[in-house]
């Protein structure tokens, strides 16, 4: 009795143990799942949040410098490590901005020998040059140039001056004293245009020409003066390229191309400020395309040469506003970026193409008498209140802002404003186009002709397999068909490519006969079956003749390929590809939406099928046979009830499929050609989001803005396949709630 | 021996099936053979059934009752490997013949099923089914329909004021009324129910019983049911079937207090079954 009890109570802890072990044990996987999924969503975030930072702005050192009136430019070095400043009597000075001395002079270069300097001009930044012109018009340019080197495992930086044109300069033949000067060289040849003092405005060509005898480098000038315009200007740039030089005057905005120095030409001309303003600075923006232009009522507005209707022209693109009449316009190196100082030493961070005001305000007191933008954007140098000072800058994403993402954005060069991505490039002043538009266009693009083609197949096919079909042959079908969603999409998305792909295009019109051929064909073998006498039928088992219809199409779509040069031929003058293109103006890709269609669809059919055929199975028999009893016919207890009732399955399927084909990368990535472009046609390729982020990921550099755009491209379709499931989840259950059975 | 309450001796009724005129015959099966592939289920199946009655099949699990039952609406049609052999005759004409439009076949036989089957609409679509599939749409027909069936089902009084409710909503009495209504919204000749209240709790169970009985003015009733109380208390005939065969077929009271044959009075006290 009392081993009994003893067993039995034995027997109720293992029970009772037991029990527990499975509670905790599938709550904990369950809260597991859901963290897991959490992370993923705020790791994603986590990335993607710095992109939407703000820009901060704060005061690192302060340097020492006599004669602050004398400043002509300031600078800084890649690492921030070392400043210059140029002066009016041609001393470039360097202070060192680490160690112990951090802000003090380390070195000093005469540039011109104590000369008199009659003008002064600036490259473009990412250049790095300054020409000083000597009342002698002797033009010397001077680089800042900073040496690596490395002394006890530590890195030197030492600074140096570097003479593209020697120290001695080049003489400028100009009759009389240069007083205003733009320049861009490179060491292929040089641009020069200038104005001097007798109000001629020149551009002279700087070409160099290598002397095979002693070696030595000649530069050989070409001048011209300048057309179309005279009298005193106010402002001259030069692009890098020297191809285009710029004039500005009253308001008033001359474009020459510069490319030829025989032939300078005036590309155009126009008013960039209202008569009532003034031009108060001009700027290039980085890459060179864009001019800016500041005037008297704080408004800066980008211009740049857009390809339109009436040709190539000069247009306004889009205009910032500051509170106050800008003093200065400073651009970045490489990004569209640019920082305009004000009279009352306010300082305004502007991104171009984002149109966004990244930062307005005050960091120090009193007028910003010059500035410069580091290399990398990392820091800006000024002087104010005549001290120097050295700022850190964060920065990293302003080309970025929500609008920037989803709108239409007017890039350098385009003629309107477009949707565009177009992540990386070889050169580098090439700005990167983020639009998420024309992938998330791609991905819906792909998913709607996906499941175009694998709804109509997965759902009627579901839909005679549960209903109509034999049970013998069910038990072969439904296993076999669910076999080929276990076939690796990749194996899908090579043969797509590399196989289908090219079928299609040689043989479009067959299909096109296969997809009109292919109803009529099987109905005409279903009627002419269906008449046949009894004697015949009743030699295939009952359920069996469906098969009948495998030959059938086997043979229609051989027939079809074998007569698809004829068709050719008669109807589309031999190439269809060409008919499609030329005639119709269709713009044709191998790798088109229609092979992607097929084949993803074909991934997803066996997803829909699965799950719409268990719907319609399991609706129960004694529903049909109830409708059937009421002197329903089969189609009509189908349509009316069993569909009906299977609703909420039915629909989860295609929304399961749908969810798929959205997440679906190997088969998008290898058939289409992943072009980013907005097109719903269908002999148009498309790239979408998890393609896109499949190319892109192993060559962005990680924490770049590219890097950060490919996690908002995942967020992004996390969200969207989030808010697919959730919906269907919800329409699903309104659907159970209204139509399931008992 | 059980008990026949006093209403059953009221309804006895003296004509013989076998005797009945081809008047008062609503069905007659000759020589009904049916098979499962290879496998037979129906043997040797004579019988008319009186019009205007209620007549009840009983016997164990799997003596063919309602296979019987599904002959007479061809619902046995559904099993691929079901083959009947023999004639079905209503109103004189054989139901096996191969002019006979199944789906109007079955216009005219209706049949309720053991399960409530409400399709997963609401209650006046429920009603209207059978006259939507035959096209109708004229919103007072449909209506009036509507209304007499379901009064003659006893559920109008209760579901008047939430047709447009699914019928989920119902009980399984009501749900299994409702099923009747539609059965005869569409007005058919004969009415099948296939142990109509074997789902069904006790008093759910005397409300379609009565209803049994006030449609059997109206319909031809066809009742398979294992309880023999039940086929006591509602039939006018019964028929005692035993493997496949139709042992024996009289008028319910004598099938009850004298059955003729020995297997029926094992069944009917209980030996087997």
């Amino acid at each position: 009795m009392l081993q009994t009890t003893n067993q039995t109570h034995n027997q109720n802890f293992i029970r009772n143990l037991k029990d527990k072990v499975a509670k905790y044990g599938v709550t904990t996987g369950g809260i597991m799942v859901l963290v897991a999924l959490l992370l993923i969503f705020f790791y994603l975030l986590y990335v993607v949040q710095p992109i939407f930072d703000d820009v901060s702005i704060d005061h690192k050192l302060d340097i020492s410098i006599t004669m602050p009136e004398n400043t002509l430019a300031l600078g800084l070095d890649d690492h921030v490590e070392t400043a210059f400043r140029l002066t009016k009597d041609a001393k470039l000075e360097f202070y060192t901005l680490v160690g112990a001395n951090a802000g003090s002079l380390v070195k000093t270069f005469d540039i011109t020998g104590g000369d008199q300097i009659s003008s002064f001009a600036k490259s473009m930044v990412h250049l790095n040059q300054y020409a000083y012109v000597t009342d002698k018009n002797q033009l010397i340019i001077a680089e800042p140039k900073f040496k690596l080197g490395f002394a006890n495992n530590q890195r030197q930086i030492s600074p140096q001056i570097n003479y593209p044109l020697t120290n001695q300069g080049i003489f400028l033949n100009s009759d009389s004293v240069i007083s205003k000067l733009a320049f861009a060289f490179t060491e292929q040849g040089g641009g020069v245009i200038y104005q001097n003092e007798q109000g001629h405005i020149r551009f002279v060509r700087l070409d160099a020409e290598v002397n095979f005898m002693t070696d030595e480098t000649e530069w050989v000038q070409t001048q011209i003066n300048l057309p179309a315009v005279s009298g005193q200007v106010d402002y001259l740039l030069m692009t890098a390229d020297i191809s285009r030089a710029f004039v500005v005057q009253n308001g008033q905005l001359f474009v020459f191309n510069t490319r030829d120095p025989e032939n300078v030409s005036l590309v155009s001309k126009g008013q960039v400020v209202d008569y009532d303003k003034q031009v108060t600075a001009t700027s290039l923006l980085g890459g060179a395309n864009s001019i800016m232009i500041a005037d008297s009522s704080g408004e800066i507005s980008q211009w740049f040469e857009v390809n339109g209707e009436k040709g190539r022209r000069f247009e306004k693109i889009r205009s910032f506003k500051s509170k106050q009449a800008v003093t200065d316009l400073y651009p970045e190196y490489f990004r569209r970026s640019f920082v305009a100082t004000s009279e009352n030493g306010e300082l305004g961070v502007y991104y171009t193409t984002s149109q966004a005001t990244l930062f307005n305000g005050e960091i120090t007191k009193g007028k910003i008498a010059t500035m410069s933008v580091a290399p990398r954007a990392d820091a800006y140098i000024l002087q104010a209140n005549k001290t120097v000072q050295v700022f850190d800058v964060h920065n990293e994403h302003p080309e970025v802002t929500w609008s920037a993402l989803w709108n239409e954005v007017w890039y350098e060069g385009y003629s309107e404003p477009d949707y565009v991505w177009q992540s990386t490039s070889a050169s580098d002043d090439f700005e990167s186009k983020f639009s998420l538009v024309p992938i998330t266009f791609g991905t819906i693009k792909a998913a709607f002709y996906a499941m175009l083609f694998s709804v109509p197949i997965a759902l009627s096919a579901a839909i005679y397999t549960a209903y109509f079909m034999p049970a013998k042959i069910r038990t072969l079908v439904k296993p076999t068909v669910e076999i080929m969603e276990a076939l690796p999409t990749v194996i899908l998305g090579f043969l797509a490519g590399l196989w289908l792909a090219p079928l299609i295009e040689t043989h479009l019109a067959a299909l096109l006969v296969l997809v009109f051929g292919l109803p009529v064909c099987i109905l005409l073998v279903a009627y002419i079956w269906h008449s046949l006498p009894i004697s015949i039928k009743n030699r295939l088992p009952v359920g069996w003749d469906s098969l009948i219809l495998i030959p059938v199409i086997i043979l229609l779509a051989w027939g079809c390929i074998a007569m698809s040069p004829w068709l050719n031929d008669m109807f589309f003058d031999g190439d269809v590809r060409l008919f499609i293109t030329d005639e119709l103006g269709i713009s044709f890709d191998q790798r088109n939406s229609l092979v992607v269609g097929i084949a993803m669809g074909f991934a997803v059919i066996p997803t829909i099928f699965s799950i719409a055929e268990d719907a319609v199975f399991s609706v129960p028999k004694h529903l049909s046979q109830g409708s059937l009893a009421l002197g329903a016919s089969q189609w009509q207890t189908l349509v009316r009830v069993v569909l009906l009732t299977a609703s909420p399955g039915i629909f989860s399927a295609v929304m399961m499929g749908l969810g798929r084909a959205v997440g679906e990368t190997m088969i998008v990535l290898m058939a289409t050609g992943n072009t980013p472009i907005m097109d719903w046609s269908i002999f148009q390729g498309m790239r979408t989001l998890s393609a896109n982020i499949a190319v892109e990921m192993p060559e962005s550099e990680v924490g770049s803005t590219h890097y950060r755009i490919l996690f908002l491209a995942a967020f992004v379709l996390f969200v969207f396949t989030f808010v697919f499931n959730t919906i269907a989840e919800f329409v699903r259950q309104r659907l159970r709630d209204k139509y399931s059975s008992l | 021996m059980i008990s026949l309450s006093p209403e059953v001796t009221k309804l006895h009724n003296a004509i013989s099936p076998n005797e009945l005129s081809a008047e008062q015959t609503a069905l007659e099966m000759r020589d009904l053979n049916l098979f499962y592939g290879d496998k037979q289920a129906l043997y040797n199946i004579d019988m008319k059934i009186p019009k205007g009655k209620v007549t009840a099949f009983i016997g164990p699990s799997g003596c063919g009752k309602s296979t019987l039952l599904r002959c007479i609406n061809r619902m046995n049609d559904l099993v691929d490997i079901c083959q009947v052999k023999g004639e079905i005759l209503l109103e004189g004409k054989n139901i096996y013949d191969k002019d006979i439009d199944v789906a109007n076949l079955r216009q005219n036989v209706g049949m309720v099923f053991q399960r409530p089957n409400p399709f997963p609409k609401s209650i006046y679509e429920n009603v209207v089914y059978g006259l939507r599939i035959q096209g109708i749409k004229d919103k007072r027909k449909l209506d009036e329909v509507v209304e007499t069936s379901l009064r003659k089902a006893a559920l109008w009084d209760e579901v008047k004021d939430r047709l447009n409710d699914s019928a989920f909503g119902l009980s399984g009495g009501q749900q299994q009324r409702l099923v009747i209504a539609r059965a005869i919204a569409i007005e058919p000749k004969v009415l099948l129910l296939d142990e109509p209240t074997s789902a069904l709790d006790p008093i759910s169970t005397l409300t379609i019983e009565e209803l049994i009985n006030d449609l059997k003015e109206t319909y031809t009733v066809v009742i398979v049911t294992h309880n023999m109380q039940q086929a006591a208390r509602v039939s006018n005939y019964a028929a005692f079937m035993f493997m496949g065969e139709l042992i024996e077929y009289s008028d319910t009271n004598q099938l009850f207090t004298t059955p003729a044959k020995k297997k029926t009075e094992d069944y009917i006290t209980g030996r087997y079954g």
